[in-house]
């Protein structure tokens, strides 16, 4: 192997290390990773010396820069929709390159692609300086490339960035509805991914002096995607040995369609060990002293913590919630019950901003919240639900999924760049954000049980678990989907405590269930839904007699 | 020149929205973007090719009977590479027992698919492109020449409005089984809940199957209309930006709406055809671009509801 060899390889390698942080650490399908290295390259070619006859570090800067705001702008869509839709928008970007450069030969020199002279010299003559990019030096450039990505990937991956990327990749809508800002994140990640593959296909047109389509084609963007999927989730050794796979599969297959499928084999295989590694993966589990007894607050003292006025909703014209209003106060649990599709779980998604109502307001201790929201700025605002199925960030112990809330609650600005660069406000933040969740878990009694793998807890764990992630987003009103589904009697006392005990640190409660004997023990207020309108709204004896709840649940009298 | 280009257009894109139509099936009964569907319909038409012409075809017209049998070849191959690409690349990633989706699972696999079925074509053959005789024949059904007159100048071959037709006349009677038969009916029930389907007795497992084979099916119908154009070769690669084109035509239909997936590759095909009026290499970009912008500036009114 030369070193030219060996520069190519680790130049291919800061695109995967790239590709990885969006497919493993983030869990996006990105198939193409081969157009941004395209970019990088033709880019370079075009404006650097042989072509526009810029700088040659200036037309590489330009490239890569221009590779990292095509990634943003592919994700500017997608990125709001499933993650699935990011492998569609990659993938035909992907073809759109690749093609594009073979439809205009006059300009990215048809199959035989651009050539500039090699070794190209970074030269500048205020500093008088003459630099040979020699084989070696690039060996050493990209290198240290690579190296600091390594080193950037693991710090990120341990801080608030971290926190972030698990929920991205583990449970999105988990992520979205703790506060955690997923589609501007999958953006960010993008770009990122995006620019460093723009630097590969820099890098790798200066070495060689040559970019051809048929090197950044959309073969390369899978195979660089077979590359990144070898390690599985989050080890950073797992594109090298996806890459040293790559740099030797020339010698197993001489022409581009035999490599062709070989990847596609690699791929298969890789999908069957991806399945095998998956299923004995452990759990990393962060060894805890017990949290101390450190009390839930909620952010503001006001007597009226929501006010919800007038609601109306419908799905497709059908009306679920007609004209629904909701007071909920400082430290009491209220009650939401209501048979089978009278709107419960719809008015719970309206009040958590998850839905846009089509008449009503909502006000959030005693301030109008705006029409069109989004669930992390409600959660900001300091509302948050629990879903009514358990929902689990599958790999993450449980002290790890109430962080994601804490992070998704309090969000410092830069607070993933303050942690990379380890200022002394980052520490402070992070003794802050272990505190919120010592408090959540205390609060939900879940201390003894903080560090075990999440499959390994009990169904009403679970439950609390949901409870104790949104707590520790320090929201003041909780809003709780049938907390007690799943759980047994020993459970249900326990939630019962769980939540006098969090009613009676200040915060909101709203508890849909449908279990009348947990409602009439917690509850101090109960509003009645039938068919999206509130048929009865009052204290549990009130409420119990009154004549329209009876027939909503037992049916009209004979 | 125009009417001809839009003619010609509308003929490309009935091709497309049948493909779209398979793509909008299982988009909207398994939440599962069909990244290798194109690939499918250019593999069913070589198998064919392969079978009934053999490895170096030459374009004379085929006999009744090699026609027959090439065209049940490809429906069936269809049908059969669909209900394979879903059984093995994508069943074992869908949900299951409360277990969610594994999205790069299924991405993986339909992509390692595609490449697959690309690549071992691409190996069997030793061209790159073919030309293909027109298995259908369908420029022989009207006029005899193969061409027809159009008013304000121009000619169109005759294949062409035929291809419209009976693309068109598929597609609708797709749309109309899909959306009234119980098996279009067990369909919206997997998309909606999959486990409340099951309970219900709906076979969910053999919906999903039956699903891929029925895309297959459209997919094979489609790759029947695409070959024989004599104006075109068929290439191995092509079915990645046949499949892309459907993609675009089935966002541009609002994804979930069968009509509209249809409607949306009518949109495609002249877009295409206009495309390439402009500059020949147009033609396959257009469709690409267009995706790519869609999915960028308008997705969520792209979201099916």
């Amino acid at each position: 192997m030369s070193l030219v060899d060996l520069a190519q390889a680790l130049w291919l390698l800061v695109a995967a290390l790239g590709l990885a942080l969006s497919v493993q650490y983030a869990g996006l399908p990105v198939l193409g990773q081969g157009a941004f290295v395209a970019v990088g390259g033709v880019g370079t070619a075009l404006l650097g010396p042989g072509g526009a006859g810029w700088p040659l570090g200036l037309a590489a800067a330009a490239a890569v820069v221009t590779a990292g705001v095509l990634g943003h702008l592919v994700a500017l869509g997608a990125s709001r929709l499933e993650g699935a839709y990011l492998a569609l928008a990659t993938w035909a970007l992907a073809w759109l390159v690749y093609r594009t450069l073979l439809a205009f030969p006059d300009t990215f020199g048809g199959a035989q692609g651009l050539v500039r002279s090699s070794p190209a010299h970074l030269v500048s003559p205020s500093l008088g300086l003459d630099l040979v990019l020699t084989p070696a030096a690039h060996v050493v450039l990209a290198g240290l490339t690579c190296v600091t990505v390594v080193l950037v990937l693991r710090r990120l991956d341990r801080g608030p960035g971290g926190l972030d990327l698990a929920a991205l990749r583990e449970g999105p809508e988990l992520a979205a509805s703790l506060g955690v800002p997923v589609a501007a994140r999958r953006r960010a990640v993008l770009t990122a991914t995006a620019a460093l593959g723009g630097l590969s296909g820099a890098g790798t047109v200066v070495l060689l002096g040559l970019v051809a389509p048929d090197d950044v084609s959309p073969l390369l963007s899978l195979q660089l995607f077979v590359a990144v999927l070898v390690g599985g989730a989050t080890r950073w050794w797992g594109p090298v040995l996806g890459v040293a796979l790559l740099t030797v599969l020339p010698y197993l297959a001489d022409t581009q369609r035999a490599r062709g499928v070989v990847t596609a084999l690699l791929l298969v295989l890789v999908l069957v060990l991806r399945r095998l590694l998956a299923r004995d993966r452990q759990v990393a589990a962060p060894v805890r002293t017990r949290a101390q007894e450190v009390e839930v607050r909620p952010l503001t003292w006001q007597p009226v913590l929501l006010r919800a006025t007038g609601i109306g909703a419908s799905y497709d014209g059908v009306r679920a919630l007609d004209d629904v209003d909701l007071v909920l106060r400082a430290g009491r649990v209220h009650a939401l019950i209501g048979p089978n599709g009278s709107g419960k779980s719809t008015l719970l998604r309206v009040l958590a901003g998850d839905l846009v109502p089509d008449a009503g307001t909502v006000e959030v201790a005693g301030t109008e919240q705006p029409v069109r929201t989004s669930p992390q700025d409600r959660v900001r605002a300091g509302v948050v639900r629990t879903p009514q199925r358990t929902v689990l960030l599958p790999r993450s112990t449980p002290v790890r999924q109430v962080e994601v809330g804490a992070r998704g609650g309090s969000r410092p600005r830069q607070a993933v760049l303050r942690h990379l660069l380890a200022t002394p406000s980052s520490r402070t933040a992070a003794a802050r954000a272990r505190r919120t969740v010592d408090a959540a878990l205390a609060a939900t009694r879940l201390e003894d049980v903080s560090a075990v793998d999440p499959a390994a807890l009990t169904v009403g764990e679970q439950r609390l678990l949901q409870v104790a992630r949104a707590v520790a987003t320090g929201a003041s009103v909780l809003l709780l989907d049938e907390p007690a589904a799943g759980m047994t009697a020993d459970e249900r006392a326990t939630l019962r405590s769980v939540l006098r005990h969090l009613a009676g640190n200040g915060l909101a409660v709203l508890l849909v269930e449908h279990d009348m004997r947990l409602v009439n023990a917690v509850a101090e207020r109960i509003t009645v839904l039938d068919a999206g309108r509130v048929i009865a709204d009052g204290s549990p004896t009130a409420v119990r007699d009154d004549p329209r709840v009876q027939t909503a649940y037992l049916g009209a009298p004979a | 020149m125009l009417l001809q280009a839009v003619v010609t257009g509308l003929a490309g894109g009935v091709v497309l929205g049948l493909v779209a139509l398979g793509f909008t099936l299982v988009a909207g009964t398994l939440r599962v973007l069909h990244l290798a569907h194109g690939d499918v319909v250019v593999a069913a038409v070589f198998t064919g090719i392969l079978v009934v012409l053999g490895r170096t075809p030459v374009a004379t017209a085929l006999s009744p009977n090699h026609a027959a049998l090439f065209a049940l070849l490809v429906l069936a191959a269809g049908a059969l590479l669909s209900a394979a690409v879903g059984w093995l690349a994508v069943r074992p990633h869908l949900p299951d027992r409360g277990r969610d989706a594994d999205v790069l699972g299924w991405v993986a696999g339909l992509v390692a698919a595609g490449l697959l079925l690309r690549e071992v074509l691409a190996l069997l053959l030793p061209q790159e492109a073919y030309a293909v005789p027109d298995p259908l024949r369908l420029d022989s059904l009207l006029g005899s020449d193969g061409v027809l007159g159009l008013p304000f100048g121009g000619t169109l071959a005759a294949r062409v409005p035929a291809v419209l037709l009976i693309g068109l006349l598929v597609g609708l009677l797709a749309e109309r089984v899909l959306v009234r038969s119980r098996f279009g009916k067990a369909l919206r029930a997997v998309a909606d809940d999959p486990d409340a389907a099951f309970l219900c007795g709906v076979p969910s497992r053999r919906v999903v199957s039956l699903a891929f084979l029925a895309a297959g099916l459209l997919a094979g119908i489609a790759g029947l209309l695409y070959t024989g154009d004599p104006g075109r070769s068929v290439g191995v690669d092509d079915g990645v930006l046949l499949g892309l084109g459907a993609v675009a035509a089935a966002l541009l239909g609002g994804l979930g709406s069968l009509r509209g997936a249809l409607a949306g590759g009518l949109a495609v095909g002249v877009l295409q055809a206009l495309a390439v009026q402009v500059r020949p290499q147009y033609g396959e970009l257009a469709p690409l671009l267009l995706l790519v912008v869609l999915l960028a500036v308008r997705p969520a009114g792209l979201r099916r509801a």
